[in-house]
């Protein structure tokens, strides 16, 4: 009877990349048959005024606003943290913090820790490309590519819509613009997150490379390192069944873990 | 009226197909394609340039942009050093330092310091938010490209005129001991001079009494902007502005024939060449609100880069033409907007030296004494412009003009 409260009770916080619609797109969709999925946007993320994240000038200050959100909601049972690139970050930014708080962790691609030396470019400059670039480093296959929203595209929207890309660019300049996507601080505390992690990238991945991601799996304590043939930057929008076939079973693995133990 | 000479200093030696491959000129030009010896060449003669200007009777203007094949000149304050060395007479208006893009106010304030000091005070203190696409080189954040500015000016003005150690502890800057040496030679500080046409920057300009300088506006836009700075004065108390607190650049070329100016006015189009940059340089984010973003992606944005040579004259951006001609535009150019300050560009691209050269001779020579007087007794003078005779709510001007 435990168990099935338990079961129940889980769920899956999943922290949205930069440029992506809000709401549970692609594999995250399938995904909520599994398990209860909650997709927040990000405090300066999808209003061209809020007012909360005004002062706010860094990565850690989103991972502390969610950690203390948790703490604040009174449900129980577990929480599975998951973030794609940008929301990675973040969620890795959480996990240093916090490491008991999270049954399992999944990143895909994430940004936020620089591996390499300084005149290595870890990670496309999506501030400055122009959407058509940014599609063709992110998509295996720039003409499938969906569920973006950048400053112009996709074509054809009205002002409102783009000032709102404009909008969440701007916030994402004020969390990650120098360093540009990463923060050293947070490479220093890697061998902290003591949480079962799968780290998720594309194959084809111009934006985050699958070398970089691997390298970073390697960094972290209990993570294991999958990748997804065919998929660029976002493997739950392009490959949704193969990305699904790979969190599901993690995420769920670990519940039998934990229910018997 | 007064004139300021003005180089950006370009270097035209950068191929065409170069030049298309890496998207213009600016920010992300590979610098393989500068040639140490031809940039020698450029730098003495521009200087030259300089040094003939103040003795023809003008003042002088230098910039700074940066990994740009368009301006050798890479910091305003370096330049200045270089102009005053080689003059004797003209005031050396250092427009600007983009405050956000350096990464000490207290170094500005001890440079232009320095500069006013060795110069018994020839300096005029030009500040700017830097132009967008820089964010890139300096790579400062966008989104607090405002408050860096306002917080840095705060400092550098605290820093002149304390006279005494003070800590700054700030939000984008902090220092534990300031107390720069030497102190401005001009008292309390020197004349501060500041571009731009955002409304908050404008009336943050008119409210500190800072001279209010438009950047290749067209005549409606310009006198919109400069509205807008008196009305906020008077408003603040600060009485009526008078012509002073106002500047323009425009292209200037003057020739005997309309012909003869017209050739080789049309080079200075070659400042306006955007190249294709990307709307991320064109309009960095958080740089601007994003109403003015939306403004860019829809190529509102520096409309002035598009106009043709007749249309530039015509909006008065281009002051091309015989002495006479050029002398009705820069009286209608007074009679229109009340600008006190005149920065002409007498040079860009490929223009010769020659060409240049016979231009100030003949522009000292006619238009100067000409244009003398404008203003002097503006209180006198019956215009558009004067607070009493504005009685329309001012606009937002979404920049014709460039930054």
């Amino acid at each position: 009877m435990a168990e099935v409260n338990a079961g129940r009770a889980r769920r899956l916080l999943f922290l949205h990349d930069a440029d992506v619609v809000a709401g549970p797109v692609g594999a995250l969709g399938e995904l909520a048959a599994t398990i209860e999925i909650e997709v927040p946007r990000h405090p300066g993320f999808g209003a061209a005024d809020d007012e909360l994240a005004e002062d706010w000038d860094s990565v850690a200050d989103l991972a502390q606003y969610y950690l203390h959100k948790l703490d604040r909601d009174e449900r129980q049972g577990e929480i599975h943290l998951a973030g794609a690139g940008f929301g990675a970050w973040i969620a890795l930014e959480m996990a240093v913090r916090a490491p008991r708080r999270f049954a399992t962790l999944v990143l895909v691609a994430p940004y936020g820790v620089k591996l390499f030396g300084p005149t290595d470019r870890e990670f496309a400059d999506i501030l400055l490309l122009d959407p058509t670039e940014v599609v063709e480093l992110g998509w295996a296959d720039p003409a499938a590519c969906r569920d973006l929203r950048m400053p112009g595209f996709p074509p054809g929207l009205d002002d409102g819509e783009y000032e709102r890309a404009f909008a969440d660019r701007e916030s994402l300049a004020r969390f990650a613009w120098k360093p540009f996507m990463h923060d050293p601080r947070l490479r220093r505390w890697l061998h902290v997150a003591d949480v079962a992690t799968l780290v998720v990238s594309g194959d084809r991945d111009r934006m985050v490379t699958p070398e970089h991601s691997r390298a970073l799996a390697e960094l972290l304590p209990r993570a294991r390192y999958i990748e997804i043939p065919g998929a660029g930057h976002h493997p739950y929008l392009e490959r949704p069944d193969e990305f699904v076939a790979a969190v599901a079973p993690f995420v769920d693995a670990d519940r039998k873990i934990g229910a018997s133990t | 009226m007064k004139c300021f000479h003005f180089t950006e200093m370009p270097y035209p030696y950068v191929a065409p197909e170069v030049e298309e491959e890496h998207r213009g000129l600016k920010y992300f030009m590979p610098n393989r394609y500068y040639d140490p010896a031809r940039g020698y060449e450029l730098y003495q003669r521009y200087l030259d340039e300089y040094e003939l200007a103040d003795e023809l009777g003008f003042d002088l203007m230098v910039n700074e942009h940066h990994q740009s094949a368009s301006t050798l000149h890479v910091s305003a304050t370096l330049s200045a050093a270089s102009v005053l060395g080689r003059t004797r007479h003209g005031r050396v208006l250092v427009l600007g330092t983009p405050l956000p893009h350096r990464e000490s106010p207290v170094r500005v304030a001890e440079e232009i310091a320095y500069l006013d000091a060795i110069s018994a005070g020839r300096i005029n203190c030009g500040f700017v938010r830097g132009v967008q696409g820089e964010t890139y080189p300096s790579n400062q954040n966008p989104v607090h490209n405002m408050d860096m500015f306002l917080e840095a000016h705060d400092l550098i003005k605290e820093a002149w005129t304390r006279h005494d150690v003070f800590s700054w502890e700030g939000r984008h800057y902090h220092y534990r001991y300031v107390s720069v040496w030497p102190r401005p030679y001009q008292q309390p500080h020197p004349p501060i001079w500041v571009s731009g046409t955002t409304r908050k920057l404008v009336e943050w300009t008119a409210r500190n009494g800072y001279t209010l300088c438009n950047l290749l506006g067209t005549y409606e836009d310009t006198a919109k902007s400069f509205r807008l700075y008196r009305k906020t004065a008077v408003e603040a108390g600060l009485g009526e502005p008078s012509p002073d607190n106002f500047a323009y650049l425009a292209f200037c070329h003057v020739a005997p024939t309309e012909e003869q100016a017209r050739r080789s006015g049309e080079q200075l189009m070659w400042y306006l060449k955007q190249g294709r940059l990307r709307l991320g340089a064109v309009s960095p984010p958080g740089y601007s609100s994003t109403a003015a973003a939306v403004a860019a992606l829809r190529g509102k944005l520096g409309e002035v880069r598009k106009y043709s040579f007749e249309r530039l004259v015509d909006e008065g951006i281009m002051l091309v033409g015989t002495p006479d001609t050029v002398t009705k535009q820069i009286q209608r150019l007074y009679d229109e907007t009340g600008v006190g300050n005149l920065i002409l560009m007498n040079h860009a691209g490929e223009m010769t030296s020659n060409e240049v050269r016979d231009s100030l001779c003949l522009f000292s020579q006619e238009v100067l004494p000409a244009i003398a007087p404008i203003g002097r007794q503006w209180r006198d003078d019956d215009t558009t412009w004067r607070v009493d005779n504005d009685t329309q709510p001012v606009e937002t001007v979404l920049a014709s003009a460039l930054s």
